[in-house]
């Protein structure tokens, strides 16, 4: 069942700025979605929309089953915004408190939540602190307990390890996992994408207000999908018949069945070649934003 | 839940804030120093017993006693403790909570909760309302047990000067939050709001100082008027005894001096009418903070008649147990009191609904607007 499911999605700000451009996006119930893209290409806005923060130009579809902008849905939604600041005069306890207690979470559960998620997210003892002392990485996990604060069944983080050391990545990393394994869905908006590629279920790539790409990292990759077979001496004359592509000493042959390597490494080993390393490869997270992203013109939008 | 999860932010957020418990700390020094005066059988203590002035009037149990004791609550204290120092705090404590609210990174964890957006502006407003409604509820506590207890009247009206305040404190505040939410910047708001308060200041006291020249010329015309009468029946008295008498060309240069005079009186009231009508209409429809903190000193004032703010503005016959003339327009000493006593019964008459409603009206206004500029910005 999808939990979120939106339709063209559009947004247009005065001026003129077409943030969003018939935004088309569908994530299923207890899977990790990820959504990524260059700085600027509109993931922030898109998010934005689903919790009310902007009003969409034009927007249809539905949220946990409810329309897009029902407010009463939010409440079984969790929300970490991008570069998010809680009051300064609070403590940790109290900023779950406040922002449960603002998601309509009782007294009672507030302080079983509060509690259980402090100590989750490696807070304990931290709880009565004023969050001005806290430092970034602290301030994030901070930010995770709170958007866990009413239980949701959809969690949308944008940015979720921005600032957060490589230990504490991996431990949010190992949170998201569990939260799926609960049969919550997970909404990531990264551009961290070895972030995205160790937990997300299915991606989407944005760019300037689009989603060009949107599937499985598997599926939308198969295409790229190809054996490189490495020899020593000279490279045979029907090799660059037989493959897709001779680069130097590499051959390279586009497929992901094993069987077409086949009666070329039988070809080579009859010719005497010596065969170096015969290497499946598939293009990973990074290749394929590369490939959706004209790079030329979003310097400094991957990570 | 969700409006007991915005108070209690509120609270916290004013605790602190170290001016909070600085004006906390000034205005206990006023009511300790308000507790410190008393009165006795010889007449009036101040400091606890370290000043003595000995009065007849101003005695242990006299309405006089009272009277002083209430007013200086009313026209000092309410005037320019309440009304502006503590405001001018206020003002700076409470103008960075609306640009704070809606600051980027934590409007967003705010406006995602389920909650309405009219519902979180309003609620926000009215909490931050709090940090006025605290300090003047405390005050008002110490005041009414130094009232209750220096001249033995438990007076519960003290308590209106709660609403009161934070009433004309909510004009202010609600120029404060349209600014705060649309610049984003709590030094902007301030200083806007300040302007605004001296424009406020401006228009009222043009208002009163046209008013004052208004209701001088139709006292002098009514004096004119009244002097023609009066010289008239005396001549036509002497013309009946006979038409020779020395003092007829002198009453009839008087009787034309006088409606020279009022024909004068007449032009000018004509003239200022020109500038007060336009006035009192711009202030008919602005906040009217002076009139909104002035109706205290009608719910306050003495039920022995005795006028506190005549003393305070310097007329200390009634204090001195002198008799109060009638009004006999024809002398000039009894005009500037018969201005005063038009103009002070032409404000104490003025309906609650043109003092309080009419500002109400224009501070719904500001916040529909700050309302919807809310509900419809893209955060």
């Amino acid at each position: 069942m999808a939990v979120i499911q939106l339709q063209d999605v559009e947004k247009v700000y005065r001026g003129k700025v077409h943030a969003l451009r018939g935004v088309t996006i569908e994530v299923m119930d207890g899977e990790i979605f990820g959504l990524l893209g260059p700085n600027g290409a509109g993931k922030s806005t898109l998010v934005k929309i689903l919790m009310t923060v902007i009003h969409a130009s034009k927007v249809s579809g539905t949220m946990l089953g409810n329309p897009i902008g029902n407010r009463k849905t939010l409440k079984n939604v969790g929300y970490l915004p991008e570069h998010h600041r809680f009051p300064y005069y609070l403590t940790g306890k109290q900023v779950l408190h406040h922002y449960g207690a603002l998601c309509k979470v009782g007294r009672k559960e507030r302080n079983s939540r509060s509690s259980s998620l402090l100590t989750r997210l490696g807070l304990a003892g931290w709880e009565n602190k004023k969050v001005n002392t806290y430092s970034k990485g602290m301030l994030q996990r901070l930010g995770i307990a709170q958007a866990l604060m009413n239980n949701p069944a959809l969690l949308i983080l944008d940015e979720p390890t921005d600032g957060v050391d490589p230990v504490g990545r991996r431990e949010i990393r190992d949170l998201l996992a569990e939260l799926r394994e609960e049969g919550r869905a997970v909404f990531l908006n990264s551009h961290l994408l070895s972030e995205l590629e160790m937990v997300c279920d299915r991606v989407a790539i944005m760019v300037k207000g689009r989603v060009t790409m949107q599937g499985t990292i598997q599926s939308l990759t198969v295409d790229s999908q190809r054996y490189e077979i490495k020899i020593t001496g000279e490279m045979p004359a029907w090799a660059k018949e037989h493959c897709s592509e001779v680069n130097g000493n590499m051959l390279v042959c586009k497929g992901n069945d094993p069987s077409i390597v086949q009666p070329i490494l039988d070809r080579l080993r009859a010719e005497n070649k010596t065969i170096v390393s015969v290497k499946p490869v598939r293009e990973n997270l990074e290749d394929l934003f590369m490939r959706a992203v004209d790079n030329t013109d979003s310097p400094g939008a991957i990570q | 839940m969700q409006f007991k999860a915005l108070l209690i932010d509120a609270y916290r957020q004013l605790s602190a804030a170290k001016l909070f418990w600085v004006t906390v700390g000034i205005s206990a020094l006023v009511v300790v120093s308000f507790g410190s005066i008393s009165f006795n059988t010889e007449g009036i203590s101040i400091g606890f017993g370290a000043y003595q002035i000995e009065s007849e009037q101003l005695r242990e149990g006299s309405p006089w006693a009272r009277g002083l004791y209430i007013g200086i609550f009313s026209s000092l204290l309410v005037n320019i403790w309440l009304a502006w120092i503590a405001t001018i705090l206020a003002l700076i404590s409470t103008c960075s909570i609306f640009p704070e609210f809606v600051h980027s990174g934590s409007i967003e964890l705010t406006i995602s909760k389920p909650i309405g957006r009219l519902k979180l502006f309003f609620s926000k407003y009215l909490v931050s309302l709090l940090f006025v409604i605290m300090q003047v509820a405390i005050f008002c506590t110490g005041i009414f047990f130094c009232v209750g207890f220096r001249i033995g009247e438990w007076n519960p009206m003290i308590f209106a000067a709660i609403p009161v305040v934070a009433t004309f404190f909510s004009y202010l505040f609600a120029i404060c939050v349209l600014i705060g939410i649309v610049t984003r910047s709590g030094i902007t708001a301030l200083l806007i709001t300040g302007v605004f308060w001296m424009l406020l200041w401006t228009i009222q006291t043009s208002e009163t100082i046209l008013n004052r020249f208004v209701t001088q010329q139709i006292v002098d015309i009514e004096r004119f008027d009244e002097g023609i009468i009066t010289a008239t029946e005396e001549l036509d008295k002497i013309k009946s005894v006979s038409s020779e008498d020395i003092r007829i060309s002198k009453l009839e240069k008087r009787i034309e001096s006088f409606q020279d005079n009022s024909e004068e009186a007449a032009e000018l009231l004509a003239e200022l009418n020109m500038w007060h009508t336009p006035t009192s209409w711009v202030l008919a429809l602005s906040p009217k903070t002076a009139q909104t903190i002035g109706l205290l000193d009608r719910w306050l004032s003495d039920p022995d008649g005795f006028d506190i703010a005549a003393i305070m503005s310097g007329d200390m016959r009634e204090f001195e147990g002198e008799e109060l003339e009638e009004f006999d327009p024809t002398t000039r000493n009894a005009r500037e009191r018969e201005t005063m006593r038009r103009m002070r019964d032409d404000y104490e008459n003025r309906p609650l609904f043109y003092v309080i409603g009419t500002s109400l009206l224009f501070e719904g206004f500001i916040l529909g607007l700050a309302s919807w500029y809310f509900c419809r910005k893209d955060f």
